[in-house]
């Protein structure tokens, strides 16, 4: 008999803080957001928005993706984690990084402060991929979302050591490359080696699974692996050399294993036995449709159009906002509901069923407050993206305000659902 | 104990799974089609029930075998109830029942 699941999930004590942090940081970048609005108004490499930008990738989407991870690898692959006591080590290390590295970003400082962040997040980062490297090869499912998690964790490591670089560079410069290109790269190994590929692994074996859906080809899958895998390393190259027809091409093929993976998904969203989504799956069905913004921002910007040219800059920075707010947090905000409720459904309840009135996952929160969520997230991208635009503050400030109370509405429910206690019968 | 009682006490069985839910589809395992068969010794004292999930990876498995158990066990005192968890033949869309499909949105 297969050993379940179940059976292979580590303690949520591992996972929980994750979840608490990513959600909490979340809300303080809202915050920052309707105080600080300038910094998605000015070019791309301001204190400000580089401390945002940190706190949202390290602090909220990265920190979620660990902490699901964690509980996401065994269901993937069928094993236990390889070690929980890594795991909680690389949170705090990253936990105390996000913190210094924003604080140093914020303040324009690029001394200790911001070596002693870097190292605290490459540490915690090699921790994190050791464990998952490491459950991966006691693992023997030998399958495309297996390799791409893989491929993953190894861009992650990538970015983080090319931060380092960076952040040496900047103190002390030795590259003769100008950081706004360095930046480019080290955002990139980052969206699309890191966050993209990880996706890619983690939804391709989930949502076929959240909607039921039996039979899909992954072939489609095995097309994107190697598009992007070989694109992304062409235009990092390329970028590094200045090279802009290798920019352009490396953005076809990341482009075109995306559409192969959206392809994908499609498949599966037809052939899905669960015909209704619940909330947690049409926010992420949303993400799907921001997607699309970058995907045509990305040649915009690259094709140098004369009457756009004075956009470039705002366009570059609504090109990052919707991928990493519209894309990348919208994705991570409805896959929370589908994640966290089962977490502590299955602590509470596992081992009490008869002795307790089992409730279902989706009542451990509110879907009235979900529901509102979404419709204020995406209201407040919106904006967020016209004002970006426009690089009108105002715009740009309700739009913080708004995502505001969508993430405050979101860690209610997170409250709501950590807090969660079983009724007697 | 002759085939026509057996019969009954399997369906009856069948019955009392109708409450176990599947927490991800919110639909009973009876109507998902996840249960193979059921076989009942009165005089071994014995249930043995054939259970299938949508996906080897469902995280829910272990609570729905759980659930199972102890909804036997509870309207049997002093059997000894086994669930045995089968992948073969794996679970397909066919196998599901026509009030299980109308509860998943099949129009």
């Amino acid at each position: 008999m297969n050993q379940i699941a179940s059976q292979n999930a580590p303690s949520p004590k591992v996972v929980v803080p994750h979840f608490i942090f990513g959600a909490l940081t979340w809300l303080m970048v809202t915050i920052l957001i309707i105080f600080h609005p300038e910094a998605f108004t000015q070019h791309y490499f301001n204190a400000e928005l580089l401390a945002i930008t940190h706190l949202l990738v390290l602090g909220w989407i990265t920190m979620i993706i660990f902490g699901a991870l964690y509980q996401l690898l065994p269901v993937i692959m069928e094993v236990k984690l390889y070690s929980e006591t890594l795991a909680k080590i690389s949170f705090l290390l990253m936990a105390i990084g996000t913190i210094l590295l924003s604080l140093a970003f914020w303040h324009f400082s690029f001394g200790p402060l911001m070596f002693i962040a870097g190292i605290s997040i490459v540490i915690s980062v090699s921790l994190f991929v050791a464990n998952a490297l490491l459950t991966a090869h006691s693992s023997n499912k030998n399958v495309i979302e297996r390799t791409f998690i893989v491929s993953s964790v190894i861009w992650l490591l990538f970015t983080v050591l090319a931060g380092l670089t960076l952040a040496i560079n900047l103190s002390h410069p030795f590259l003769k490359v100008s950081h706004v290109e360095l930046l480019k790269l080290h955002a990139h190994a980052g969206l699309v080696g890191w966050f993209v590929q990880l996706i890619i692994g983690v939804s391709s074996k989930l949502l076929p699974m959240f909607m039921v859906s039996h039979h899909v080809n992954t072939k489609k899958l095995n097309f994107s692996f190697y598009t992007i895998n070989i694109g992304l390393p062409i235009g990092i190259i390329a970028l590094y050399l200045q090279y802009k027809i290798g920019v352009v091409f490396s953005a076809i093929m990341v482009v075109a294993g995306i559409v192969g993976y959206l392809s994908f998904l499609l498949a599966s969203y037809k052939k899905r036995v669960k015909k209704q989504l619940d909330i947690g799956m049409k926010q992420s069905a949303l993400s799907f449709v921001f997607l699309v913004i970058p995907l045509f921002l990305i040649f915009t910007l690259l094709l140098n159009i004369d009457f756009l040219n004075r956009l470039t800059l705002p366009l570059s920075v609504a090109y990052g906002s919707a991928i990493v707010i519209g894309f990348i947090t919208s994705l991570v905000m409805g896959q929370t509901y589908k994640t966290l409720p089962f977490i502590v459904w299955l602590k509470v309840y596992q081992g009490k069923v008869g002795k307790v009135i089992l409730p279902l996952p989706k009542d451990l929160y509110s879907e009235k407050l979900a529901i509102a969520q979404v419709w204020l997230f995406a209201i407040g991208f919106g904006f967020l993206l016209i004002g970006i635009s426009t690089t009108n503050t105002t715009l740009v400030m309700v739009s913080g305000i708004l995502l505001l109370l969508s993430v405050a509405f979101y860690n209610l429910n997170i409250l709501k659902i950590v807090l969660h206690k079983p009724t007697n019968e | 104990m002759n085939n026509c009682v057996m019969d009954t006490e399997e369906m009856k069985i069948l019955e009392m799974l109708k409450k176990v839910i599947d927490p991800e589809l919110m639909v009973n395992i009876i109507d998902l089609g996840l249960v193979y068969g059921a076989t009942f010794d009165a005089a071994g004292r014995q249930i043995d029930v054939a259970l299938t999930l949508t996906s080897p990876g469902c995280p829910m498995g272990g609570i729905i075998i759980e659930d199972a158990q102890q909804t036997l066990e509870s309207n049997y005192p002093g059997f000894n109830v086994n669930i045995n968890l089968v992948w073969e033949p794996a679970w397909s869309i066919e196998r599901l029942s026509a009030k299980g499909k109308a509860e998943l949105g099949f129009s």
